[in-house]
């Protein structure tokens, strides 16, 4: 059956996310396609998750899916509306956040994230968002997830700016630097990556449906650890596509 | 006592060079109306601090009257960049101290608190506190904690001289309700040596009195409250209005290029005598109507 069931890549990378999700976790979130992820796992095996937006909101239920954080969409039927205080202080930095969603720019070999600027050919600088919260979730989640591309220009050894730290140049970096958690996952549209236990490098999980491990390297500028057996990635269910299209992003903006 | 002035009053109790903190979030709760005015009076060389960059802060960059931006980073989210400060950042015309949301909020909280420090766990390991420790007088620090001997870093707080916040109601005395998430504001507010309130409705002490509790900002700390409704416009006020997609995305692309950017100026800052006029020019009533929000939804 999942054979003939139609999904994009999209799609399949915010079931990825979903299902990386336990339920009765907290869960931070900023915009975009980890969105349709946590309202995924609600909706399906985690319905006691916890969602926090950090600009105050707890555990909206919106009925359109907004335009970013500042959208009031994002916020309706939410439990609780306080303030970054709350949420970034109060919870985050406390250490109550089991999970957080980044992306950005530009990740490294070690889950490194740069939100913040690129260099062009010419040593031009390009600025782009920044932070944000991503340095605040990327220093005191229990762990993270990115959400991100898979283009080799996107998947570098090392990124040309750290926004928000992942393990930094490897095994035992991130600890000294007086950090907790950590990235879990990195997932793309072509595969799941997590990370060795020793020398923190990624490493490849599990490849999509549809892909083969050969295209997935060629479209990074590093190589990551590859075991010798490879895994597939699950492919979404009937269910979990019917409930993006039909009821958390009917609109179609996140596909 | 009251202190109800009109916007060119409050604007004009902005000494350039000053400090001033922005109650804005993207395309939330900006006090536009406010920025409009310190431009058309041409208040220069400002410093604009908030946790994430709103429309306030680029419209003010944009027309050259901020030196120095303080922010956690920020853009419009799905509509995109800050254009005006994305380009004065890579046209090297603005200082730049960004770090995070939660070191901008730890900062005005630790101003607020009357605190010399405040403690952080988040910078370390990055390239934003790489380039927070080349700025002199210094920002941040590290110190280790007295009691378990473990080294933190350490961020100085942000005092600002004033506070400008956008607020659905307010009395003549400043006392202030905000509905809806505050993300800075009371931290901000409280943090400053001063509060300007631009309030949608001007409502009695008699009915602040009656829900006390939606208070944000009491009076005491506040210099001027100026009425003036739409005044966050094209930006929304929880429980009040939408945000204006149409003129936001007008905005987004006059400001991707000096001369786009300079046509909307003049036509929508410069080109209209005050708040009312440009009330009028984005299609008056009729149009703005059309954003009030449903009690239900909240927007």
């Amino acid at each position: 059956m999942t054979s003939t069931l139609e999904y994009s890549s999209f799609e399949l990378m915010a079931v990825a996310g979903a299902r990386e999700l336990k339920d009765g976790e907290i869960v931070a979130v900023g915009l975009g396609l980890p969105v349709v992820a946590c309202f995924l796992a609600k909706r399906t095996h985690a319905p006691n998750i916890s969602i926090i937006l950090e600009l105050g909101v707890v555990d909206p239920e919106p009925i359109e899916i907004g335009s970013g954080l500042s959208d009031p969409r994002f916020w309706y039927r939410a439990k609780a509306l306080t303030s970054f205080v709350d949420m970034l202080g109060m919870v985050l930095h406390k250490g109550l956040v089991d999970v957080g969603f980044l992306g950005g720019l530009e990740v490294d070999a070690y889950g490194n994230l740069n939100t913040t600027q690129l260099g062009d050919p010419k040593g031009k600088i390009r600025r782009f968002t920044g932070s944000g919260g991503g340095n605040d979730i990327a220093s005191s989640a229990r762990r993270t997830i990115v959400i991100i591309r898979h283009e080799a220009r996107k998947l570098k050894e090392a990124v040309s700016f750290i926004t928000s730290p992942g393990y930094l140049r490897g095994s035992g970096d991130r600890e000294k630097a007086g950090l907790v958690g950590g990235p879990s996952v990195v997932i793309t549209d072509k595969a799941v990556f997590d990370f060795d236990e020793e020398s923190r490098r990624m490493r490849v999980r599990s490849i999509h449906p549809d892909t083969s491990i050969e295209d997935v390297l060629a479209n990074m500028a590093f190589i990551p650890i590859v075991p010798d057996e490879i895994q597939q990635t699950e492919a979404p269910s009937a269910e979990e596509i019917h409930l993006i299209h039909e009821v958390i992003d009917p609109e179609g903006m996140y596909r | 006592m009251t202190k109800v002035t009109p916007l060119a009053d409050a604007v004009a109790s902005v000494l350039p060079g000053s400090h001033v903190a922005l109650s804005g979030f993207a395309t939330a709760r900006c006090p536009m109306a406010f920025a409009h005015e310190v431009i058309r009076q041409g208040i220069k060389g400002l410093t604009v601090s908030q946790c994430v960059a709103g429309i306030d802060a680029d419209i003010l960059v944009g027309a050259g009257a901020v030196d120095k931006v303080i922010n956690g980073g920020g853009s419009r989210g799905r509509s995109g960049q800050h254009s005006c400060i994305v380009r004065a950042y890579e046209e090297g015309k603005l200082d730049s101290e960004e770090s995070s949301s939660l070191s901008m909020v730890f900062r005005y909280l630790a101003g607020a608190l009357g605190l010399p420090f405040i403690p952080i766990r988040s910078l370390q390991g990055s390239d934003i506190l790489k380039r927070l420790e080349q700025i002199s007088p210094p920002v941040v620090s590290r110190l280790n904690d007295p009691f378990s001997g473990e080294e933190w870093l350490v961020l100085k707080p942000l005092i600002p001289d004033v506070a400008v916040v956008q607020v659905p109601y307010a009395d003549s005395e400043g006392n202030a309700w905000i509905l809806g998430p505050l993300w800075d504001n009371e931290e901000q507010a409280k943090s400053s040596k001063r509060v300007i309130v631009i309030t949608e409705r001007l409502v009695s002490t008699d009915e602040i009195r009656r829900d006390p509790s939606r208070t944000v900002i009491p009076g005491f700390r506040v210099s001027h409250v100026v009425h003036l409704p739409f005044s966050a416009h094209p930006t929304s006020v929880y429980d009040l209005y939408d945000f204006d997609v149409k003129h936001i995305q007008l905005y987004a692309k006059e400001s991707k290029t000096t001369d786009g950017f300079s046509t909307y100026l003049d036509e929508y800052v410069y080109g209209v005598d005050d708040h009312w006029g440009y009330l009028d020019l984005v299609g008056g009533m009729e149009h703005l109507n059309t954003l009030i929000a449903d009690p239900v939804l909240g927007y």
